[in-house]
């Protein structure tokens, strides 16, 4: 039961996606109710992620909005990573309102990626996190049961 | 020290929300036999799924719940004001115990709030389609749960087996009373499955779902293949339409609709034929009805000749009809032009010796004008009575308007009487002042006295004893009446 509520929410989301996304968020793929591919792009000048589009993968658990859905930055030939002192250089995003604590169940997709968007416009730091490349390499959980810390809430 | 933003640091997070482990505990707890009643509940009917709903208008965003993105169904509005489905913010509040709108902490028991009945109302009123398939009923959403739970021919209900327990539409379940889910095997293609579910297999899954029409080579649904050819494959031998009148054309129907189309020499006739037998229709329609009203009618006659009869000569009228065919028999001959009713039976009667029936007809006519006479009479009665009303009134007219003129004479008379009253008393005391001023001595001779004697002979003789004239006479009586009032009025004030 609880799978096809997840069904049916994200069942109206695409209906709403697909018909309008706000500017530089695209679909991709949807080809069903677990898997979703976005690309975004960062808007304004910042130097950091000019001209560049990003890959997004969301995957979405059955109980999804009640629990948030796991959003990592895929990595293929043109497109990169993006530098941000949140985001390990697996994709990994370290992002509140991603987490058990930070997620709502009005969040959406779109929420999301909006909320993505900001928060690579927001920041100037050519920097990944610190420890990412222990990170990287140690990490073997998938993003939703890592216990982030968000330390800091000015980036 | 590790590095902050790390997930080994993380673990401190655990502790920072104690507070809420407690709440998220209790209410799981209580949601989870919820969901166990509820999968009881829908062995025997599945619950109409409100987030499943196609709604025909589309709905204000206001409307929609910000969790499930559908119209509230069965709504709470939390303290912070924010409105959810209960269900929804149900789910919601179990993993994590704030609004999800504004993350202020919500408790179930404490901050959920009546909501406006002015958005239960709206609610209401969407307009709906019912959710089964096959099913294309419309209506406000208020009365979808009682159609899609009782009404609904598509609704899935329980098998009529009592040992199955599965699922069949209701009409499908209602036809027989033996288990629905025996296989069955298509008829074009292979496969094999339950009754229930083979005409979504017809329509939509077969893969032997389309087949071409050997007349005209288009794909057609199988299982309409014989309409198709039927009713409207164009290549398909059919008649002119107007063969009733006598046209002859038979050909493909494509050929024939030109045929009508360009004006089938028949037309005109066919049309005529099918006027006269709208007009054969309506005819024979009114006849019926014209045979129904005559029968009522002379129903209603046999009933008011017994009623009659009964309150009359009830011996004739009880006797068998066999008694008064012999006694009465004038009466039926002279009255059996009188019968416009009944023309056929009449004489079918009148042929078999005459009928009790005409003469009770004719009695009943005779009654009737005696009546009538009667309430002419009657009416008669009721003028008569009338005009003598009406010269009553008149004639206590007259009496009042004498009555007033007496009486108003009378009170002409009455003051007339009154004057003469006053004049007398007046003269009495005159004469008693007269005999007193004799009396106390003929040496004080008042010229006051004399000149009132003068003046009240003056006075005398004139009608109004209320004028200026005598009011030196009144003076000697009245002044002492107004000198003693002086004081009095005095003192009051």
């Amino acid at each position: 039961m609880s799978a096809s509520f997840a069904a049916k929410r994200l069942g109206k989301e695409l209906q709403k996606i697909s018909n309008s996304l706000p500017p530089g968020i695209e679909l991709v793929s949807a080809e069903n109710f677990d898997e979703w591919l976005l690309d975004i792009k960062v808007l304004d000048n910042n130097p950091l992620y000019q001209n560049e589009t990003y890959r997004l993968k969301f995957r979405f658990g059955p109980s999804y909005p009640i629990e948030p859905p796991e959003v990592v930055f895929v990595q293929l030939p043109d497109r990169p990573i993006p530098m941000h002192p949140h985001v390990y250089s697996n994709g990994i995003i370290c992002l509140d309102l991603l987490g058990q604590q930070g997620w709502s169940p009005v969040q959406n997709v779109e929420s999301v990626c909006m909320s993505l968007q900001s928060m690579l416009t927001g920041n100037s730091k050519n920097e990944r996190p610190p420890g990412d490349e222990d990170f990287v390499r140690v990490n073997r959980q998938r993003p939703r049961d890592i216990q982030f810390y968000y330390h800091d809430n000015d980036v | 020290m590790p590095p902050p933003n790390t997930p080994e640091e993380g673990m401190a997070a655990d502790g920072l929300q104690p507070l809420y482990d407690e709440p998220l505990q209790t209410s799981s707890s209580h949601p989870s036999s919820e969901m166990a009643h509820a999968s009881q509940d829908e062995s025997c009917i599945l619950k109409l799924d409100y987030q499943n709903i196609e709604y025909i208008e589309p709905i204000d965003d206001t409307l929609l719940c910000p969790i499930c993105k559908t119209p509230f169904h069965s709504p709470i509005t939390t303290a912070c004001g924010h409105t959810f489905c209960a269900a929804c913010i149900n789910r919601a509040l179990e993993t994590q115990p704030t609004c999800p709108i504004d993350r202020q902490p919500i408790n179930k028991t404490r901050d959920y709030r009546r909501l406006p009945l002015i958005i239960k109302d709206q609610l209401d009123r969407l307009q709906v389609k019912c959710p089964n398939r096959g099913c294309d009923y419309e209506c406000s959403r208020e009365h979808l749960e009682g159609h899609y739970e009782r009404r609904c021919e598509f609704t899935q209900v329980r098998c009529p087996d009592p040992t199955c327990t599965k699922l069949v539409a209701r009409r499908d379940a209602i036809a027989t009373k033996d288990c629905m889910h025996v296989d069955v095997a298509c008829e074009f293609c292979d496969q094999s499955m339950s009754f229930p579910q083979l005409t979504g297999h017809y329509n939509h899954e077969c893969d032997a779902n389309f087949t071409e029409c050997p007349d005209c080579n288009t794909p057609v649904v199988r299982h309409r293949l014989v309409k198709h050819r039927t009713q409207d494959c164009p290549e398909g031998n059919t008649q002119c339409k107007w063969h009733t009148a006598g046209c002859k054309v038979v050909d493909k129907r494509r050929i024939v609709q030109e045929h009508e189309q360009s004006g089938c020499s028949f037309e005109v006739v066919g049309r005529l034929m099918q006027q006269r037998v709208e007009d054969r229709k309506t005819i024979d329609e009114l006849a019926a009805r014209l045979t129904k009203v005559e029968l009522a009618q002379s129903r209603r006659r046999e009933r008011r000749i017994e009623h009659s009869s009964r309150a009359g000569r009830s011996p004739i009228a009880s006797s068998s009809r066999s008694a008064h065919t012999t006694t009465n028999l004038p009466d039926i001959t002279l009255n059996n032009n009188h019968m416009p009713l009944f023309p056929g039976s009449a004489a079918d009667d009148s042929a078999a010796g005459g009928s009790a029936e005409d003469y009770m007809l004719a009695r009943f006519e005779r009654l009737e004008t005696q009546l009538e006479r009667f309430e002419r009479l009657e009416t008669q009665l009721e003028q008569v009575r009338q005009q003598a009303r009406e010269i009553d009134t008149r004639q206590s007219h007259m009496i009042l308007q004498q009555a007033t003129h007496f009486s108003e004479q009378l009170a002409e008379i009455g003051s007339k009487v009154g004057v003469v009253n006053m004049h007398m008393s007046w003269l009495m005391s005159l004469q008693r002042q007269s005999n007193a001023q004799q009396r106390a001595g003929s040496a004080a001779a008042g010229g006051s006295s004399g000149s009132g004697m003068s003046h009240g002979s003056g006075s005398g003789g004139g009608a109004r004893p209320g004028s200026s004239d005598d009011s030196g006479v009144r003076y000697l009586g009245e002044s002492r009446r107004h000198s003693e009032g002086r004081p009095e009025s005095l003192h009051r004030l």
